[in-house]
Parts: structure tokens; sequence; C-alpha cells
């Protein structure tokens, strides 16, 4: 049985005269982790912070748990454990200090053992009484997580967890979240403007634009392999000889791009047949790069 | 229960910031130089006041005691004392905001009325603490180093002389209409801290809203006449009412009302601003 743990339905928000999201539709099950892709700007925030309560709608329906959020806020909030943007804390105060005082409105506070515990369980074991002023991006991200995952909820909300880590700290993201999802069975919330990240973290996706859920689905469906948009690059002489070559072979979509590349769609497993006949044909191969359709036009919708 | 963590956790927030002990300090260095002031050159000063007298009155006993030099002090210090309230209550909303924190906050089940009415809890047990170091060190100190004795106050009615025995409750009874008063500062920067983002801006409102309104009062012109009464600046002084001979009570108790309700609406205008604010910073 499919249980619902999010759903937005038609949610629009403006500020001033700038429209941050309209028509925004979303389905979050229980255990999904669930990407929320786009540009800079697109939206993704703005649906996160409306989905905390931080910011209030202009319209639409937002459900968490299967309640309605604008009636069972806290409710719902107990339940949730969130890191929105960056973390920021209480500079003045040790990162022991800066959990307790969280921890305390959550609505189930820690005890100092807990705390230490999750303190240890994020890397941050032996810090837990130096202030956070003296703190690093990266240990401040940790921190963030503790502080999201305290109090043991149910869902969890990820506003570009990666952000400004190292590439170290991005892998150790990426594993937290796939150990929280595969021992845990927590849902979890995850937004990115980088697509492999998302691939790579997330079952489920929405892509969001100009604060509209353009694509929605299982991110196995949507990033479809089987289907690719090929590109060859070769000689400019020798562009009509490949594409003489190319009309042997099932693909559809065929075009020139310049003088010395073509492009067109085809499946996957055909792509090292292709290869062996244009060098048999004499045709110089420079590159041969492929895209699935999404990641184009994703790519496409960032560069416009 | 998460109001009550909630009230805690502002109370320790203030503190352990550094910037809560400026007030406690600046009081202690302020009094400090008045009390050193009134030991090396204190007589000067009262003979200058009591020349006007002496043709018709002639003073017996100690003239500058404690309870003289407590009450200088009232007098000097209490128009820096709510900017050193404001400094700490103007920045409990504006300064999560500026931090980053309140979105934090934000995201947990605690309600907006909930967190604003632990800070309007916190702001006020502050300002309680401060009244207190100011009674302390005014009351206590000044009558440590000048000892008992009968007060002498000059009002715009003449000179009141008030027995030693008959001066401690005044003194009980001014600090609280001073808190009320303060409390008023500090319900107003909170307010004002709820619309702001900013850590300063508050703070430099809640003074320039203060300086505006003494302003208004000290200009005793007769088109402000009506308004005048209704400003919380002009019942900020009620504390030295109590220092009159016999105690207007009447005129206290209106003072302490206009207080009341200015408290009331600042808290009002507070929930009603901060449950309504996106937060987006």
């Amino acid at each position: 049985m499919i249980d619902s743990i999010i759903s937005i339905q038609q949610l629009a928000k403006k500020f001033g005269s700038f429209q941050a999201v309209n028509d925004i539709n979303i389905q979050v099950n229980r255990g999904d982790v669930y990407g929320f892709l786009g540009p800079n700007g697109a939206g993704k925030s703005t649906t996160m912070r409306c989905m905390l309560s931080l910011i209030k709608p202009d319209a639409g329906k937002i459900s968490l748990f299967g309640l309605p959020l604008s009636s069972n806020r806290s409710a719902i909030l107990r339940q949730v454990g969130s890191l929105i943007e960056k973390p920021d804390f209480y500079k003045y105060l040790s990162a022991y200090r800066n959990l307790d005082l969280f921890s305390r409105i959550s609505g189930a506070p820690s005890s100092k053992k807990e705390i230490y515990q999750m303190l240890d369980f994020v890397g941050l074991s032996g810090r837990e009484k130096d202030q956070v002023s003296g703190f690093s991006h990266g240990m401040r991200q940790r921190l963030g997580i503790a502080q999201t995952l305290l109090h043991n909820p149910d869902l969890i909300v990820l506003d570009e967890p990666t952000t400004g880590l190292d590439p170290q700290g991005i892998i150790d993201m990426r594993h937290l979240i796939l150990r929280l999802k595969n021992e845990q069975n927590k849902t979890i919330i995850f937004s990115s403007h980088n697509l492999s990240e998302v691939e790579i973290i997330c079952n489920r996706m929405v892509i969001i634009h100009q604060g509209k859920s353009i694509v929605e689905g299982n991110v196995k469906d949507l990033l479809n392999e089987e289907d690719q948009i090929i590109r060859i690059q070769t000689h400019a002489d020798s562009l009509a000889k490949g594409l003489n070559v190319l009309s042997h072979f099932p693909q559809t979509n065929v075009r020139t791009i310049g003088s010395d590349t073509i492009e067109f769609n085809m499946q996957k497993e055909q792509i090292p047949a292709l290869n062996i006949q244009l060098v048999a044909a004499g045709v110089p191969v420079y590159s041969i790069e492929s895209k699935r359709k999404l990641e184009d036009y994703f790519i496409n919708l960032i560069a416009s | 229960m998460i109001f009550f963590h909630s009230t805690r956790n502002e109370l320790i927030k203030i503190a352990l910031k550094p910037r809560s002990y400026l007030g406690l300090a600046a009081i202690t260095g302020l009094v400090g130089i008045i009390l050193f002031a009134l030991v090396a050159d204190g007589m000067t000063v009262i003979s200058f006041v009591t020349a006007s007298f002496e043709q018709t009155l002639r003073f017996e006993g100690k003239v500058l005691n404690g309870n003289l030099v407590a009450f200088i002090i009232l007098q000097m210090l209490i128009v820096q004392i709510p900017l050193l309230v404001a400094l700490v209550t103007g920045d409990l909303i504006s300064g999560e905001a500026a931090m980053g924190t309140l979105r934090m906050l934000m995201t947990k089940p605690i309600t907006r009325t909930q967190l604003l009415i632990s800070k309007f809890l916190a702001g006020g047990i502050y300002t309680f603490l401060i009244v207190l170091w100011l009674g302390v060190m005014a009351v206590g100190i000044g009558r440590y180093l000048f000892g008992p004795g009968d007060l002498m106050v000059l009002n715009s009615d003449g000179l009141v002389i008030l027995q030693e025995g008959d001066i401690m409750w005044r003194y009980m009874c001014a600090f609280c209409v001073a808190f009320l008063a303060l409390f008023t500062i500090s319900s107003l920067s909170i307010c004002l801290s709820c619309f702001s983002d900013n850590s300063i801006g508050p703070i430099v409102a809640t003074m320039a809203i203060i300086l505006f309104f003494t302003i208004i009062n000290a200009l005793d012109v007769p088109v402000f006449d009506p308004i005048s009464p209704l400003l919380f600046t002009t019942h900020m002084a009620a504390w030295r009412s109590f220092f009159e001979d016999p105690v207007p009570w009447q005129q206290i108790k209106q003072s302490s009302l206009v207080l009341i309700v200015h408290n009331i609406l600042f808290i009002g205008i507070s929930i009603f601003t901060f449950n309504r604010k996106d937060i987006t910073v």
C-alpha cells in the first residue's frame, strides 16, 4: 500500500510582483528519497519553506502525513526534521548547547547522552563543547544534519545540503542520506540543481522551473537510458559517409550540427556496432557523446 | 511544555550572549562614576542646591546620605537605561532573523505566538534584572557608602523632606513603576524587531521613537496637549511621584494604566505581525 507523506496541489506564492511558485503539484510516498531538481531561483526553496510553514502560500493545498498543514502545523512538524539552505546556529554557543536548545522545542527533548551520540554519528565527536563560531562550513553542515535527525523524525527535508561541501563532504552526505533511507526507512526530500546528484540518491524526482513542476515521476523512468541522444563528431569531409553508415542502423531524429557533427536518437546497445562500422568505412570518429533526453532537457533549461 | 522550554532557551541565549552584560557593566560603571563624584565633591553640589533655602531653612543632620545619593543616581540614569534595555530586547527577533536561526526555530513545532511570548517574557526578566541591579547599585551601595538619613527632594511644588523610616517602601514601589516603564521599552523594541531582519534597526528605531516622543513632551506647545498624556514617554518618570508627599496615587494609577495599555498594544501588534511574516531569510 502506498502511504502518502506529502501531497502538494496547485501551490502558488508571490513576493510582490514576482511569482515565486505557481501550480506546483507534488506527491511523496513513505520511504521515498525524493529529489527537487531545478536551476537556482526555480522555486525549490520556496516550495520547501511553504511545506515547513515558514512561508504562507497564496493558494494551494499542502498535506503532510495525511493532515492539512494549515490546521495541524505543530503535530506535523514534530515528525519533520529539516535543514533549509545553510545551517545557521548561535555562534556564541557550543555545538552541544545549540542542539540542546533546538531539541527542547522539537517536541521530544533529547538527553545529554543522545545529543553526544548524535554528534558522534555526524563526526563531531570531541567538538561538543567548542563554540560554533570556530566551525568550518562542513562542520556546521554536519551539525545541521545532527539537528535535523536528533528527534528521530519520519520525514527529513534537506535543501541543497551538499552546497559548499568539499568532495569528501559531498560523498559523506550522499552516504548518510542513503543510510537513512536503507537502514531507517526515512522519507527524504532533497533539493539540488545537480542532476547527477539526484540520480545517485533519489528514487523519485520533480523538475521545477520558473515556479512550476514540469516533470514528476520515478527517476529510472524519467532518466530512461534506453533512448539516448547520441552526438558523433567526425571530419567535415567524412560527414556524408558517416550519415550513410548511420542509415543502416535503427535511429530517429538524425540531424547535423555544424559541418562535422551528427546528432540522432538511438538505443545505447547499438553504439559499439555503429562505432565499428564508422571506423571500418574510414570515417574518423573524434568523439561519441551520449545524453539522455531529460539530461539534455535539464541542461537546456539551465542554459536558458 | 514547549513554551516553558522556549522561555528557558531564550533566557539561556540572553545569559550567554556577551551583549547582555553591556547593560549591567554600563550601570556598574556609571553608578561608580556618580558615587565617586559624590564622595569626592558631593557636599559642594549639595550646598549649591541648598544655598537658595538657607536663608529660610536650617538643615540639620546629614543631607548627603544614601537615600539622596540613590535618588540622584536614579534621576541621572533613567535616561540611559532604555538604551541598555533596547540593546538586548531589540535584537530578540531581528537578531535571530539576521543570524538565520529564526528559520531554524520556525521549522520546529513551537507556534509563532509561543515563541514570541517566550521572548517577551525573557525580555521582561532581563529588564527586571537591569532594574534590580540599578536598585542594588543605587540604594544598596549608596546607603553603604553614605549611610541612612532623611531624603530631601526638590519637586516643582517645592522641597519635600521624607523621614528615613518612610523611604524604603517608596523606593520599592518606584522600582516597580520604573520596571513597568522599561518593560514598555522592551515591548516596543521587540515589536519593532518583528518588522526587521537586521539586528541594529529596531534598536535605533526604539531610541528614535523615545527621542521623538520626549521632544513632543518637552516642547510644551498647546497643540500637543491632547496627545501628550497618551504617550508612554510622558509616564517614564512616573516613579518620581512616589517621592512626593502626599503620594499622588491617582496620577500613578493613570501612568501605570497608560504603560500597561502600551504593553498590550505592542504585544498585540507583534503577535499579529509575526504570525503573518514570511520567513525568507
